[in-house]
């Protein structure tokens, strides 16, 4: 959680790892996942927004955190 | 303030760079020092010579391995002729005799800011073991050969592929041991023993140039992460970034080797795992970075060595996020330099003012004459094969 905390993010989606130079896109359910990771949410916390930010079935929405999360795991970035 | 007259090396800013321009380019852009740049190159070509915004005068030197004699008697002639009163030499060849005269220089005028003998052999590709274990850093499995059958063995025991490194310049991999052996052979021929095998690591290559006070401080330090290499692996694009196993290895090196002078720092890093792969002993070509991000190592270095303070107002830190972009640029000037560089093996606004007072009677002084291929005996030569 500590490299995700110090990633620069901005609003288009662009993500720099200060520590080791890495740089990282992301899409907009991306960005909103990742934000939503930095303030603390759970994965269920983080599927409501989803849902609720992209009109998508809670379902759905759990399936795509539980992929990003893959996703950041493969970096390790968690 | 004296005028500051620095002789730097290494203004072969071609497509694999020596680090001069970089170090001539931050000093200029010292606000409080008072610089004229002397580019000290090997070779007529060497685009430095012709950046007359960055080096005021050229002078062409013979290699090292002329001989330190004629070596120093080149730099007192240059000395002579400009007033050069610094020199920072940037290429590794250069380091053992800037290293072994390092007093007799200071006492004619000549101060450099270099590693002492033993703190370079310590920190040496043969070496590599103790300081990975020193700077707490991982090392690759790394075996030095000194004979082709050793470096069968060692390809053997370590795996292809395998990294095949020569004792100062380049690297190169190999996927098998006949491409081994035929790389070993390449670097033996161009940069002698030893030769280093060593297992490949996949992961990031972060740099980091410093600059030790050889009292075990550091004069400033940044690290970069190569986002683009050309073929020959010199940095293209990169990005300053602050990693704290690399940071802190570059403090444990300077407070343990005691280090005086420029290095660089590299290493490979995956995840949490840092590998060691060299300590240069010099300023890296990318070390204008770090002038561009606030921290002027070449100027610091400097007003250490001379013993100027360094000013509270200037970075000691820096940012991570910041890019390093390199490009290629062209430019068209007339012939002057060039044939002023081939007959006299100098050139700039010193080099004229010298060449006027060396037509007098009397003035035995041969501006070119101790340059290995540039002497006054009659000859004709080809202008492009200096």
């Amino acid at each position: 959680m500590q490299r995700l905390r110090s990633l620069a993010l901005n609003p288009d989606g662009f993500a720099f790892d200060p520590t080791t130079g890495e740089s990282y896109t992301l899409n907009a359910t991306g960005l909103v996942v990742l934000e939503g990771l930095r303030e603390g949410l759970s994965s269920d916390e983080l599927a409501a927004r989803l849902a609720d930010t992209f009109e998508v079935t809670p379902d759905e929405a759990s399936r795509d955190v539980d992929d990003f999360l893959d996703h950041l795991r493969t970096f390790r970035l968690v | 303030m004296t005028k500051l007259i620095v002789g730097v090396s290494g203004i072969n800013a071609v497509d694999n760079p020596g680090p001069g321009i970089g170090v001539a380019r931050s000093l200029r852009e010292a606000p409080d020092l008072d610089v004229r740049i002397i580019g000290l190159a090997y070779d007529a070509m060497e685009p430095g010579i012709y950046m007359d915004w960055v080096v005021d005068d050229a002078f062409l030197l013979p290699y090292p391995s002329v001989g330190n004699e004629t070596y120093r008697e080149r730099l007192l002639h240059v000395q002579r002729r400009t007033g050069m009163n610094f020199i920072i030499p940037t290429l590794d060849t250069e380091m053992p005799f800037y290293m072994k005269y390092r007093q007799e220089l200071a006492g004619l005028g000549l101060p450099v800011f270099v590693p002492t003998p033993e703190q370079y052999r310590l920190r040496g590709k043969d070496r590599l073991g103790e300081l990975a274990q020193a700077l707490e850093l991982k090392l690759p499995r790394t075996e030095v050969v000194s004979s082709a059958d050793d470096l069968e063995r060692a390809v053997d025991r370590i795996g292809t592929p395998v990294m095949v490194k020569g004792a100062f310049y380049k690297a190169y991999k190999a996927h098998t041991t006949k491409e081994a052996l035929s790389h070993y052979h390449k670097l033996v021929a161009e940069w002698g023993y030893p030769i280093l095998v060593q297992e490949v690591v996949e992961g990031d290559e972060l740099n980091v140039v410093a600059v030790g006070d050889g009292e075990g401080g550091l004069l400033g330090r940044v690290g970069v992460k190569k986002m683009w290499i050309t073929e020959l692996g010199k940095i293209w694009t990169g990005v300053t970034m602050r990693h704290p196993a690399m940071l802190g290895a570059t403090e444990r090196f300077m407070e343990v080797y005691r280090w005086r002078g420029p290095m660089e720092l590299e290493c490979i890093v995956d995840g949490d795992d840092v590998f060691l792969v060299e300590i240069n002993p010099r300023f890296p070509a990318w070390s204008y970075l770090a002038t561009g991000v606030g921290v002027n190592l070449p100027a610091r270095m400097v007003r250490r060595a001379l013993g100027l303070p360094n000013p509270a107002s200037e970075a000691e830190d820096y940012p991570a996020g910041k890019l390093f972009v390199r490009y290629t640029y062209e430019m068209v000037t007339d012939m002057n330099r060039f044939q002023s560089m081939i007959t006299a093996g100098e050139c700039g606004d010193c080099a004229r003012e010298g060449r006027t007072a060396a037509t007098g009677p009397g003035d035995t002084t041969s501006a070119g004459g101790s340059v290995a291929g540039h002497g006054r005996a009659p000859a004709v030569q080809s202008g492009d094969t200096p």
